[in-house]
């Protein structure tokens, strides 16, 4: 299934509508809407989710992982 | 024959005591607005400055034969097109998303010229009525001679009747302040907030500055309109007296949620011409500055003047002042052709001075246009898809704009579950407006649940269609990317 979600890439100047599917892993998400926003942010290596406060695990479906439409997620460029 | 002082009031001030009708039925709460208060409260309504039916006329005809002059001398095609590209393009945007939104203006008058509370105030709404529908015909007029030459200057008119997503916003706002508005509602949301607080700084503010860029054409239409704004404006302040001392609240939440729409909708018509569309070299001040000298000064003290508190998000709005604009602006510009006009690439010295007038902030959204400065310098010139997004942008459930509250390192978008559905917001305040009246809001579509809902493609290139955009009316870089300082170093 088809899951829209507001995604914020930190560096960037506006949120983005990332389509995932659920069965897609949270890691893709980042990798997603890293590729969305590359003309304003450059991609980086280590990138880490986050809706509602928490930290996601990349390894996550996303359907696993709870998010559902029109969820939030903050995607971070971890230093290092 | 009467001198004028001697009969003006009696003109103005034509009210009387209904014998065979309730004054509620005249003047019904649904229309009229609320607090609904009985005429005797409101009798004693005036503005300050007074102008009978034959000074209108006399002093319009005047101001007209003067537009009508400068027109006749600067206003050609060829006179536009020896001024600066990007100003040209900070035309196109205003003259798309003014003369429409002053005709839906006229009707906010005439319901006010009706269903005001007293004559004099129904009497100055009708003289509203004429300057909005000439604040329509003047940018009508003069850009229609510039369609041959560009087609997007078509959007003059084209723009209100579009799904463009700035189309969108711009309803989304107008329609609520200017078509839907009770006279009490127009008065403090219009006449106050938008004309009082923010027109001068659209108006005057852009006029200098059409001066320096050397388009007289858009100076004296400006300065015309404004003359007018000037004139209508002072129906707000005289009304919102007497709703703060009737109902205090409500006018405090009246001033506070339209000051946060109107600020965002100046914040980006203003602000991209202040500090990226007019040329470095004609740039009198950064739109921070004028901000702060003819709105924030002057909008504080009136607040003062009537008993009103600043808006709650004050401290929000100071900080936005410095980014939203910038958040916008570089935003638009990786995805302009989702918008009728076209856009500069800021240089190393426009970064420069907006590093010197935003030292607060400018690090922070400096690495943005390195890495689109960067992109291009590797695509080469006329490569426009490489500097440019395809993929679905988030818009506000309140403003309809795009989600660029905050600043890159912590956007301050917020989301809401309401009724088994999500929002998004781009900020505290259009949260707060939308929680505060979400039977208003609630059931509108957004870019994004129209794509979701299967009423509009989520493809880019069919987006744009749905737009009402062409590949010949979309938005570029207004040199495709060819300009001589990308090329050196």
């Amino acid at each position: 299934m088809l899951v829209p979600l507001y995604g914020f890439l930190q560096g960037d100047t506006l949120g983005l509508v990332v389509l995932v599917q659920d069965h897609e892993l949270v890691s893709e998400v980042a990798a997603r809407l890293q590729d969305a926003a590359t003309m304003r942010v450059a991609p980086g290596a280590h990138a880490t989710v986050y809706c509602r406060g928490k930290q996601l695990d990349p390894a996550l479906t996303v359907a696993a992982a709870g998010l559902t439409a029109l969820d939030r997620v903050d995607v971070v460029m971890e230093k290092g | 024959m009467l001198k004028r002082d001697d009969w003006l009031d009696l003109a103005r001030k034509l009210d009387w005591d209904f014998s065979y009708v309730e004054e509620r039925d005249v003047f019904p709460e649904a229309t009229s607005g609320n607090p609904w208060l009985p005429h005797e409260e409101w009798k004693d309504w005036n503005e300050p400055y007074r102008t009978t039916y034959a000074d209108y006329v006399a002093t319009q005809h005047t101001k007209e034969a003067h537009v009508r002059a400068v027109r006749e001398t600067l206003g050609h095609a060829e006179d536009f097109q020896k001024l600066d590209a990007g100003w040209i393009n900070s035309v196109k945007m205003h003259a798309a998303t003014l003369p429409l939104a002053e005709f839906a203006a006229v009707v906010g008058n005439l319901r006010a010229a009706r269903f005001g509370r007293d004559s004099a105030w129904r009497n100055a709404a009708a003289f509203g009525a004429l300057d909005e529908l000439r604040h329509t015909q003047i940018p009508l007029l003069l850009m229609h001679e510039l369609i041959p030459w560009n087609v997007q200057f078509d959007w003059t008119h084209k723009f209100y009747h579009s799904n463009d997503w700035v189309a969108i916003a711009a309803r989304h706002l107008f329609d609520e302040l200017l078509l839907a508005s009770n006279p009490i509602d127009f008065a403090i949301g219009a006449n106050f907030v938008f004309e009082t607080g923010f027109t001068n700084l659209q108006f005057v503010g852009l006029s200098a500055m059409a001066r320096s860029a050397g388009d007289r054409m858009f100076e004296t239409m400006v300065k015309s309109i404004q003359t007018d704004e000037a004139r209508h404006a002072q129906i707000g302040p005289a009304v919102l007296r007497t709703i703060v001392s009737r109902d205090p609240a409500y006018a405090q939440y009246l001033v506070d949620k339209w000051f946060w729409r109107s600020w965002h909708l100046f914040a980006v018509l203003t602000g991209f011409s202040m500090d990226y569309l007019t040329p470095l070299s004609s740039r009198k001040s950064s739109f921070k500055e004028f901000m702060q000298e003819w709105v924030l000064d002057q909008f504080q003290r009136t607040l003062a003047e009537v008993g009103l508190q600043r808006p709650w998000y004050w401290e929000q709005f100071l900080e936005s002042i410095e980014t939203y604009h910038h958040m916008v602006y570089a935003s638009a510009y990786t995805y302009r052709a989702t918008v009728w006009f076209d856009f500069v690439l800021p240089g190393p010295e426009e970064r420069a001075w907006l590093r010197e007038k935003y030292p607060k902030t400018w690090d922070l959204l400096d690495p943005v246009w390195a890495r689109i400065t960067d992109r291009w310098r590797r695509s080469g010139p006329r490569v426009e898809w490489y500097t440019h997004g395809v993929t679905p942008v988030g818009f506000c459930n309140l403003c309809q704009l795009v989600l660029c509250g905050g600043t890159p390192r912590c956007n301050a978008a917020q989301t809401l579950a309401l009724d088994g559905n999500n929002y998004i917001f781009c900020s505290e305040p259009c949260l707060w407006i939308f929680q505060k009246e979400s039977e208003r809001y609630a059931n509108h579509k957004d870019v994004v649940k129209r794509i979701l809902a299967g009423e509009a493609p989520a493809n880019l290139l069919e987006l744009l269609k749905y737009f009402g955009l062409t590949q010949e009316s979309w938005g570029k870089d207004i040199t495709v990317g060819a300009y001589p300082w990308l090329s050196g170093d």
